[in-house]
């Protein structure tokens, strides 16, 4: 990976584009290693009726390949995409289990042709209604867990192959936005109400803020935990052009603030192989790699490499299987750029 | 049971909510244990908060809840169940009591009668009752000394002398047993294993990195105390990011 620590851009032949028929949002790339370039793409029509659909990349030819078989109707666009943690790793037949959150958490089975819906996971004792989830996480460590957040200011811990709830908690005071997973029992939320909050399955009665919104009632949009290096924590403010790192041995004062965007911030992701460096993409149509340094220089941080995107960029993922590729979601494309 | 014979419980009357009404008027809300001395009431302080609160604070709504409200109500009675203050911030001018009261008698009116027909239907359908957990939030209190002792430590601070007893601290202390210290010293109540996760995740993280500071800031300086004073001055200014990082 470059580690110039001038701004470069990448040329045109890193990057690769698959054009949509819709506007396209949740994204995720599979994470079983017969399949490394399997991504599932979701749109994001404001309708009831949305699709995700399968693509594949192939290295050879360097093109995109869309399967019709490989495709389902989703209610709602779907606000998150992720495929099981384990991928081929596990022996199980459940090794290509694809979940996606929106008005429910849904599991679905991917096959070689074919993708059939698993689960409908459902917490709500009368069916009228029911909140609609903003994020989810599947715990590494654990795959049986998934963590759903929620605006109706909830947590829940699914217990996925007993399709039951685990634990359901009252995170915040207001709508939850993201959720991370740090360790088997332990995670941490953002919310509305600005604050970044660390839960533990062991320990339901507390829970401990590590960071707060210098302007009380901020929403906190995303956050992401560095799972290389489990002291670090990144977030983002609603309609900020900040990164926010924390350190959780400091809760209160952020460790960093990488402002450089010109708009405001919409996704981030750490480097699945690197504790060091993480991604941001945003409005001002930019993605840039960040390296974090043991000493910054008086003027911040700059980002070591940058990438100019057609229009704002909504998502961003970082392959895990393969760290040298990232996806990144704006308008109705979705781009493939290789570090 | 006659705790206090000279305190009136009960309903309150006209003339008491007079006499409360030109109290708030008078001295503002605010310093309830003054209000009923100064109003003349035989009233708890409590009691009277709860009366200006509820009923008397001119801009509560009166009146019957309108179609819109009780639209609102029972669909974030559904999604939120029955936290009333969290419904009640979404109705202005109405109160979370009278939304509570609202919610159980019209409610328990609405399932007396269809509760025949529903009962059948019920059983087939196996409802978990899952406990709802409401987690207490930590605060890490930013100006206690064992607070800024840690930030000191985890940032390589060539030498920092401990606010109250003037002894220096080696620097690069990053061994498991300050951390130790440090989390039992830094728990508010109400135990000292509130964060067994602290322990976990940073027990892990410091056998991986010997000698790594992680992204830290560090600062070149004396040992002397005015330094330290203004290096913790300046912990909480808003410029400390750029100030460490020189």
């Amino acid at each position: 990976m470059d580690n110039s620590t001038q701004e470069s851009h990448l040329r045109s032949e890193n990057f690769f584009t698959h054009d949509s028929p819709y506007p396209i949002y949740a994204m995720a790339f599979s994470s079983s290693s017969d399949r490394i370039h399997r991504i599932a793409v979701g749109s994001f029509l404001e309708e009831y009726n949305n699709k995700v659909d399968i693509i594949s990349f192939d290295e050879e030819t360097l093109t995109f390949k869309t399967d019709p078989n490989l495709s389902f109707d989703h209610p709602y666009p779907p606000t998150k995409l992720m495929f099981h943690p384990n991928g081929a790793k596990s022996l199980r037949k459940s090794s290509n289990l694809l979940a996606s959150s929106g008005d429910y958490l849904r599991l679905w089975e991917v096959r070689e042709n074919s993708i059939e819906p698993r689960a409908l996971l459902n917490n709500s004792k009368t069916s009228e209604f029911c909140a609609p989830l903003t994020s989810f996480d599947w715990n590494d460590a654990e795959p049986r867990r998934i963590g759903t957040s929620s605006i109706d200011t909830t947590c829940t811990i699914w217990d996925v192959e007993r399709g039951v709830v685990d634990t359901q908690l009252i995170a915040h005071d207001k709508e939850v936005y993201d959720i991370a997973w740090g360790e088997v029992g332990v995670f941490a939320s953002v919310s509305a109400d600005g604050s970044v909050r660390i839960f533990d399955l062991r320990d339901k009665e507390h829970s401990t803020i590590v960071y707060e919104s210098p302007q009380p009632d901020t929403p906190l949009l995303r956050l992401s935990w560095n799972k290389q290096d489990l002291r670090y924590m990144a977030t983002i403010l609603m309609d900020s052009n900040k990164v926010v790192i924390l350190d959780i041995r400091s809760p209160g004062l952020p460790v960093a603030e990488l402002e450089r965007h010109r708009a405001c911030i919409n996704a981030i992701a750490w480097a699945p192989q690197s504790c060091r460096h993480i991604c941001s993409a945003g409005d001002d149509a930019q993605a840039l790699i960040w390296e974090l340094p043991t000493v910054a220089g008086p003027n911040g941080i700059d980002p070591i490499l940058a990438y100019t995107a057609g229009s704002e960029i909504n998502q961003l993922q970082w392959s895990a299987l393969q760290p040298d590729w990232i996806a990144i979601a704006f308008a109705n494309k979705m781009q493939l750029l290789k570090v | 049971m006659l705790s206090n014979p000279g305190l009136r419980k009960g309903s309150w009357t006209e003339e008491e909510d007079i006499l409360l009404r030109e109290c708030i008027e008078k001295y503002g809300e605010g310093k309830w244990h003054r209000v009923p001395v100064r109003a003349g009431l035989k009233r708890c302080r409590k009691s009277c908060r709860l009366r200006w609160l509820n009923y008397l604070k001119p801009d509560i709504k009166r009146g019957q809840f309108t179609a819109d409200e009780v639209d609102l109500i029972t669909r974030l009675h559904k999604l939120l169940g029955n936290r009333w203050s969290l419904i009640a911030g979404r109705l202005p001018g109405r109160t979370a009591n009278d939304i509570k009261n609202y919610c159980n008698t019209r409610m328990r009116k609405n399932k007396v009668s269809p509760r025949k027909e529903k009962e059948t239907t019920d059983d087939k359908i196996v409802t978990q009752k899952t406990k709802v957990f409401r987690p207490r939030p930590l605060n890490f209190c930013k100006n206690s000394p064992c607070f800024l002792r840690r930030m000191a430590d985890s940032t390589s601070v060539g030498a920092v002398s401990h606010p109250q007893t003037g002894e220096e601290m080696p620097s690069n202390n990053n061994n498991n047993n300050n951390n130790e210290v440090f989390l039992s010293l830094d728990l508010p109540p109400p135990t000292d294993e509130a964060l067994p996760w602290w322990k976990s995740i940073l027990a892990g993280c410091e056998n991986e990195i010997v000698g790594d500071n992680g992204i830290s800031c560090s600062i070149s300086g004396g040992s002397s105390e005015q330094d330290v004073e203004l290096l913790l001055k300046s912990l909480w200014a808003e410029e400390w990011t750029q100030k460490c990082w020189s």
